[in-house]
């Protein structure tokens, strides 16, 4: 074993050395030297497949782009064309031939391979309301990049809920991705189904391993990516994705407001002629439906419109109660809510209760007078926020619905790492942050509380 | 051949030796219910039957095309001297039912056929769901998968819906003057509609 080295070594240095041998290294090396002034940016290069990892057992035959290849300039640079159809020509026979949006098939395939058009897109999230409202910025950048888009969403029974105050989606479907032991009827279902409508692009942000990353291949989507395990756990899941994304830690919501900014890097990326896309703020649109039903519902528990303060956060253990799953304490007692709502005198205290089960509670804490109003639903609690003067949360949905809004809100925080990593640049959301000096929520300082909900009126005067 | 189905026959020569002497003994009335096919009684050692039973052995040689299904009885033949009364025999005839494997198999196969029938048959006529108003009313094609399809479609299309709200608001906010906007997106809805 020790001899083999310095055999090896040896025959090198015999092979290098005899002219035979370093004849064609010598020519290889002129030639590309002759050649890299004639290289041009390489116009045919695909949507980034394997750029970030150069993994040769991807594709052993994977030699980057060619050179020789000459590409056109159509359908080769830009952004796609919202509708691509060709006008419709009445003299034409075929002219009244129609295809859908999206379906002529004659050229599509060209903007597909040649700019990465991304026809129909699907994105899987993972987590709860506030996850999925924190992906809003994401589709609006999808749709911004790619015109004419049809962006579908896969997320759990809770997630689903927030897409009724998007405009953007398509279809929103139910399927729980971080359920380790899906039904396996419910699971082929879900392939068959997404493989039936033909996507292009796959976006997920459950953390991949080789299972997820299997159900997101079977979709025969053409590009699939997908935060990834940041441990041993991803092994395998980047042989059958286009792209991963590998988060800091296991829980992706730790990374607040911010938590995709991975994934929303790689969907603003510059491309052929199309620069680097500015990353929307988080916005949600109200439909007229929901705001009649939700006045309704408010004008029954006796606020009139404009002349509220929501109050969002109170300790119950019901699922409807929209936190965030990278803050787990991020709920305040009814009491402490009590005291809090007696400051507040220019406008009702409105306490949004997750469950009917805490309407007793509240009215005992607070009186039998107290404004109460069931909600479980984002689109009626951004509703409701619609109409409200301002908002005085924890660490919930609604204090990012305020920002959605345009309202101003008093956010409560366990910490002030977390209120920076929720609300960053609190002050152009029009938000007050307070939080706790000993990193537990229920030892938050009232009066400070008490001092930001009066500014809060005082900005409510000026509105 | 006589010798290899002498094998066969000896443990049953005591069965079929009608019995002179008193006590209780079998005759059994299907003896080729076992041997199908090849059977064949070989009654050598049987003396003065001989003769006789050979014109039967013909007959027993011969195969049958159909199974001796009504064959499924045994009778016990008693036969029971009293004695006082040296003439007089008391013979007492029983039989009982007795099925073979293959018939209790197939007995046992007809009955969970029937009863898996009779279950897909009879349960389906007592569908609530398949009955009700909820599937068979009009627009379903029958599937049952129209119903979350449906769904679906409405979500999409308020979401389309809320679309073109957010569309015409922008609209009102660019251009300004409200009344005269909110008139033509009234317009616009009707035409989108």
């Amino acid at each position: 074993m020790t001899t083999l080295p310095s055999l090896s070594s040896s025959s090198a240095l015999s092979l290098s050395s005899s002219p035979l041998f370093s004849r064609p290294h010598l020519s290889a090396t002129s030639s590309s030297s002759i050649r890299t002034p004639l290289f041009r940016t390489p116009k045919t290069e695909l949507c980034t497949t394997n750029a970030k990892k150069k993994n040769p057992w991807l594709d052993p035959f994977d030699y980057g782009d060619d050179p020789e290849m000459e590409g056109g300039s159509l359908f080769s640079e830009g952004k796609q064309e919202e509708d691509p159809r060709p006008p419709d020509n009445p003299g034409n026979p075929y002219g009244f031939l129609k295809f859908p949006k999206g379906y002529n098939v004659e050229i599509a395939s060209l903007g597909l391979m040649l700019r990465g058009d991304v026809r129909r897109c699907c994105c899987v999230i993972s987590g709860g309301v506030y996850e999925n409202l924190l992906f809003f910025p994401a589709i609006q950048l999808l749709k911004d990049r790619y015109p004419g888009v049809e962006i579908d969403v896969l997320a759990n029974a809770r997630g689903k809920q927030c897409y009724e105050i998007n405009k953007n989606v398509r279809f929103a479907d139910v399927y729980d991705t971080d359920d380790p032991f899906p039904i396996p009827a419910e699971y082929t279902d879900m392939i068959g189904l997404l493989k039936g409508r033909y996507y292009d692009l796959v976006l997920s942000t459950t953390l991949a391993g080789l299972g997820h990353a299997a159900f997101l291949s079977m979709t025969s989507a053409r590009s699939t990516a997908s935060y990834v395990y940041p441990n041993v756990n991803a092994a395998g899941a980047g042989l059958l994705l286009t792209e991963t994304f590998t988060p800091e830690t296991l829980n992706l919501s730790e990374g607040g407001y911010h938590m995709y900014h991975e994934m929303l890097d790689w969907l603003a990326r510059p491309a052929r002629n199309v620069p680097r896309q500015t990353i929307p703020p988080l916005r949600v649109s109200l439909s007229r439906k929901l705001k009649e039903f939700v006045e309704a519902k408010y004008k029954k528990s006796g606020v009139e419109k404009g002349k509220f303060v929501v109050i969002h956060g109170i300790e119950s253990d019901s699922a409807a109660s929209m936190q965030s799953k990278g803050d787990a304490d991020s709920l305040l007692s009814i009491h402490m809510w009590a005291e809090i709502a007696k400051s507040i005198r220019g406008a009702n205290p409105l306490f949004v209760i997750p469950h009917e089960k805490e309407r007793e509670e509240v009215e005992e804490a607070v009186g039998a007078d107290a404004n109460i109003v069931f909600i479980t639903t984002p689109g009626q609690l951004a509703a409701l926020i619609n109409d409200s003067v301002g908002v005085v949360a924890t660490n919930t949905a609604a204090i990012q619905l305020a920002h959605a809004r345009d309202k101003p809100s008093v956010a409560l925080f366990s910490s002030e790492e977390k209120g920076r990593l929720f609300v960053p640049d609190a002050k152009e959301k029009k938000c007050v942050l307070v939080s706790s000096k000993t990193g537990k929520l229920s030892d938050i300082d009232l009066g400070a509380v008490k001092d930001a909900a009066q500014a809060l009126e005082g900005s409510m005067a000026l509105v | 051949m006589a010798n290899t189905i002498m094998g066969f026959t000896m443990p049953r020569t005591g069965l079929h030796h009608m019995p002179l002497h008193n006590g209780i003994s079998y005759a059994n009335d299907f003896p080729d219910m076992s041997f199908h096919g090849s059977s064949s009684f070989s009654w050598g050692n049987m003396g003065g039957f001989q003769v006789e039973m050979k014109k039967k052995k013909r007959e027993l040689v011969m195969t049958h095309a159909f199974p001796d299904w009504p064959h499924l009885n045994l009778i016990a033949v008693l036969v029971q001297h009293v004695d006082s009364q040296r003439d007089i025999e008391f013979i007492t005839n029983k039989t009982i039912w007795h099925l073979s494997d293959t018939a209790i198999k197939n007995v046992y196969a007809f009955y969970i056929m029937f009863t898996v029938w009779g279950c897909c048959v009879f349960g389906s006529t007592k569908d609530p769901f398949y009955d009700g108003e909820q599937y068979r009313k009009d627009g379903g094609d029958g599937t049952g998968h129209w119903i979350y399809d449906k769904q679906e479609d409405m979500e999409a299309e308020a979401r389309a819906e809320l679309w073109r709200e957010e569309l015409i608001e922008e609209i009102e906010q660019k251009v300004g003057g409200l009344r005269e906007l909110e008139e033509a997106g009234k317009k616009t809805e009707e035409l989108v509609k």
